[in-house]
């Protein structure tokens, strides 16, 4: 079951959910719009799973910035967000999908029991410019069947805060 | 949880969902196919900016077919009216779509409870591909909300045909740019 609204006000105020910072006009019917903050990693062209990703840092400003095709981009929500009771979805927002932007690249999941800014894995279609702290996808909660295991604490990408790169080369070194 | 085509059936029957026309023959174990309508919208400039209001045309999809290229972007429709006051809508696209390299949506799958109309489909080929109008390219499936209802009522309600993204209205509410 996915949660509504008036739920997500409810289980935030009983912090089995957690976004900071909580802004009521981001809620939607079914979801939370989070914004983009103020930091983008670009990568080199060719990338190697088994190595650690090479990349360069831009600073976003308010005169925003063009993300151009054929490349990817990753970033983070400028909210922390997390639940230890409800799976976490992170997806776009349509007005977003709607000018060509992926937030992220087929893994949509978040796993019980982590809270933290969340890396955004941003691809566009065509050349679009976006701004830091502009409403750019949103987060939704669902309802688990099960005993939650909260093993995820000790996973590779619990609490950071920044755009986190791929991880992989530990994986198959 | 979500609903098994026979539940969406019924739930049709009841007034509790929409979808119009409505055909029994679209109906999957846990979904319901639906068609892309007679044209696409596209936007006149290459470079979009998410600041400002955009210049779109239309393109007729001929019978014949229209290719998709990739790095442009499509918006098409669903021509089906869709929605639902006591379920909320996913949409995706069908695996047959999926396995050719196009996406229907972009990251945004979810439909608010509350919305009512023709979804908009973001279309992206990966390689060109050529598309033909009424295709079953997508499918959309109902989940049990928890909670309290509030519906939708945002800047897409009602929609007819494919629907340019409105998110530069986003820029000018003061609302959104009060926090830090």
């Amino acid at each position: 079951m996915i949660l509504t609204k008036h739920e997500i006000i409810k289980q935030q105020n009983k912090s089995n959910i957690t976004i900071q910072p909580f802004v009521k006009d981001m809620l939607n019917p079914n979801s939370y719009n989070y914004r983009l903050d103020y930091e983008l990693l670009e990568f080199d062209e060719m990338l190697d799973a088994k190595k650690e990703s090479s990349y360069k840092v831009i600073k976003l400003t308010d005169d925003g910035y063009i993300l151009k095709p054929n490349k990817l981009y990753l970033a983070n929500t400028y909210e922390k967000i997390g639940s230890r009771k409800f799976v976490t979805q992170l997806i776009g927002r349509s007005s977003m999908g709607r000018l060509g932007l992926f937030l992220q690249i087929t893994a949509p999941l978040g796993h019980v029991g982590t809270c933290h800014k969340w890396t955004l894995e941003l691809k566009v279609v065509q050349p679009l410019k976006v701004y830091p702290m502009m409403k750019i996808g949103q987060v939704t909660f669902w309802k688990i069947k099960g005993k939650e295991r909260n093993t995820y604490e000790n996973g590779k990408y619990k609490q950071f805060n920044v755009p986190k790169i791929s991880e992989f080369y530990k994986e198959i070194k | 949880m979500i609903l098994t085509g026979s539940e969406i059936a019924k739930q049709v029957k009841k007034n509790r969902i929409t979808i119009t026309p409505f055909n029994e023959k679209c109906i999957n174990p846990n979904s319901y196919n639906v068609e892309i309508g007679d044209y696409l919208k596209v936007y006149e400039d290459e470079i979009l900016d998410s600041k400002h209001e955009l210049k779109t045309k239309i393109i007729k999809i001929p019978e014949e077919g229209l290719v998709l290229s990739p790095n442009k972007l499509y918006l098409g429709y669903t021509k089906e009216k869709i929605g639902s006051n006591y379920f909320v809508p996913t949409i995706t696209g069908r695996s047959s779509t999926g396995r050719l390299g196009l996406f229907v949506q972009i990251t945004s799958d979810l439909v608010d409870i509350g919305f009512v109309g023709n979804l908009t489909f973001q279309l992206y080929a990966v390689q060109p591909l050529k598309i033909y109008k009424n295709m079953k390219i997508g499918q959309i499936m109902f989940w049990k909300p928890l909670g309290k209802i509030k519906l939708y009522n945002g800047k897409y309600q009602n929609s007819i045909g494919p629907q340019e993204s409105k998110t530069w209205k986003d820029f000018k509410e003061k609302s959104s740019g009060n926090i830090t």
